[in-house]
Parts: structure tokens; C-alpha cells; sequence
């Protein structure tokens, strides 16, 4: 098997998860879309490793699947913040570094 | 083609189909439980991927990390913060943002695509990626990054408690 399809399936999950930072408002889904971003170049990185026949961009995944954890940790973290000083999920509510206008 | 060539193109559809099954599901949902629920598919999906990669540290890794630790821990917020209908977000017009910002990206994706099919367009025989390739090479060239990672995960961890702790009258965040 060619490595095309993972390049092409590497593509379309980033892009997807560009979609939906861009697209949805709900704190949740924009935190699980930066997940998914991550996630395509750890497949990437994979490919990659098998590609050239070096086993570190395995290492490299394994690195970034630690920067993933950490990442999920802080931001719900900040959501749960966000949460409990305005009771609401919205991105759009959350305007408080906007100058004042 | 030979045969196992069709195999693993037959597992590899099957896995692309649960991925962006789990994808459309997530970015699809009003209720964010039933995201995350899409989210462990596609997440799964991808530890699947990593084996038919012959990768099998990773393929565990991910099943360990992003589905053992990093859902649940999503699951486990969006349940107790139990957001009633009120708090999540209004969006009218969701499925019209979705398809405009599809038809945006889509371009970025063809030039992504584009650029990565440069690379060599077959795979090297390479051994399978087990733990004892993974750890060698993770302490001797790696060491470096290994201990910033740890650092970095101690780092988050103080911060996730700080950040979340409840805040105490008259104290301004």
C-alpha cells in the first residue's frame, strides 16, 4: 500500500478540523477540533517515519501525544473557568480582552 | 495488486469511513456529549490507523492517551459542568457556516495534499516500530525533548489546578 491515501486522509482530517474552529461557537467542539489538528500530523508523523524508515518520527508522535494531554488538561481547565464566571458556553460571550467600544 | 495490498486498502476505507464518520458526527452535534461521543470514534479510528501503520507502540499510546485520557477527561467536564440548552451557543445558521467554511478550506487542503504527494510515493521495509526500537531511540537522541515534555506536563498540571480552583470573594481573578 502507497502512502498516498494517508497524506490525502492527513489533509482532509486538518482541514476539518480547521472547520470546525472556524465554524462552530460551542467552546467544547472548537477545544475537541484543535484535538483533531494535533491528531492528523501525529498520522502524518507516523506516515512519515515509515516513509523515510527512521523510527523517530514515531518519537516525535509520541512527544506531541504528551503536548496533547497536557493541551487537554489547560484548556478544560480554562473552560471550566469560563464556565463558572458567565454560565455559558458561547465563544461569543467571552469579549472581555476586546478594547473598549 | 497483490493480495495484502487489497486487505489493508479494504481495512484502511473502512477505518477512513469510522474517522470521518466521527468527524461530521462531532462538528456536527448541538449536545456535546454526543461530540465527544463522535470524537472517541475518530480517535480510535486513528490509534487503528497507527496500527496499520505496523506502528504498535503508537497505535497503543493513542489508545492509552487520547481515548483513555484525554476523552474521558472531556466527557467527565461536559458532565459535570451539565450545560442545560440555555448556555450552549445559538447558532442558526450552523449547517450554512459549516458548508462555507468547507468550500473555503478546500482549496488549502488540495495545496496540503499537493505538497505532501512530493514526497516518495512508497514505503521503506522498515521494521515493526515496537517499544524497544521506540525507547532506544527515545534515550538516546530523544533525551532532550523527553525531559521538556516532562516538564511541560508538570507545568500544565500546576496550571490546570490553578486555573480551575474555585476563586475566593474579593479576590479579583
Amino acid at each position: 500500500m502507497s502512502p498516498d491515501p494517508f497524506f490525502l486522509l492527513v489533509a482532509i482530517i486538518f482541514s476539518l478540523g480547521l472547520v470546525g474552529v472556524v465554524s462552530r461557537k460551542n467552546l467544547f467542539i472548537v477545544y475537541m477540533s484543535i484535538e483533531l489538528m494535533l491528531s492528523s500530523i501525529n498520522l502524518l508523523l507516523a506516515t512519515l517515519s515509515k516513509v523515510i524508515g527512521d523510527a523517530s518520527g514515531s518519537v516525535m508522535a509520541l512527544l506531541i501525544i504528551a503536548v496533547i494531554a497536557a493541551e487537554a488538561a489547560l484548556f478544560l481547565a480554562i473552560i471550566i473557568h469560563l464556565y463558572n464566571t458567565k454560565k455559558t458556553l458561547s465563544s461569543d460571550d467571552f469579549t472581555d480582552l476586546r478594547e473598549v467600544n | 495488486m497483490p493480495e495484502t495490498n487489497t486487505l489493508e486498502f479494504i481495512i484502511f476505507s473502512i477505518l477512513t469511513l469510522f474517522m470521518l464518520g466521527g468527524i461530521i458526527a462531532m462538528l456536527t452535534n448541538k449536545q456535546t456529549v454526543f461530540s465527544a461521543f463522535g470524537f472517541l470514534v475518530a480517535m480510535i479510528g486513528l490509534a487503528g490507523m497507527f496500527a496499520l501503520l505496523d506502528n504498535r507502540f503508537l497505535a497503543i499510546a493513542q489508545i492509552m492517551v487520547s481515548v483513555g485520557a484525554v476523552v474521558v477527561l472531556s466527557m467527565l467536564t461536559i458532565l459535570t459542568i451539565n450545560a442545560q440548552e440555555e448556555s450552549l451557543p445559538d447558532e442558526p445558521y450552523k449547517y450554512l457556516w459549516l458548508i462555507g467554511t468547507t468550500l473555503l478550506v478546500l482549496p488549502f487542503t488540495a495545496l496540503l495534499y499537493k505538497v505532501l504527494k512530493t514526497l516518495p510515493d512508497y514505503f521503506v521495509g522498515l521494521e515493526t516500530i515496537n517499544t524497544k526500537v521506540v525507547g532506544e531511540l527515545l534515550f538516546s537522541d530523544w533525551v532532550l525533548p523527553f525531559e521538556i515534555v516532562s516538564i511541560l506536563l508538570l507545568t500544565a498540571m500546576m496550571g490546570a489546578i490553578i486555573i480551575a480552583k474555585k476563586q475566593k470573594k474579593g479576590e479579583n481573578s
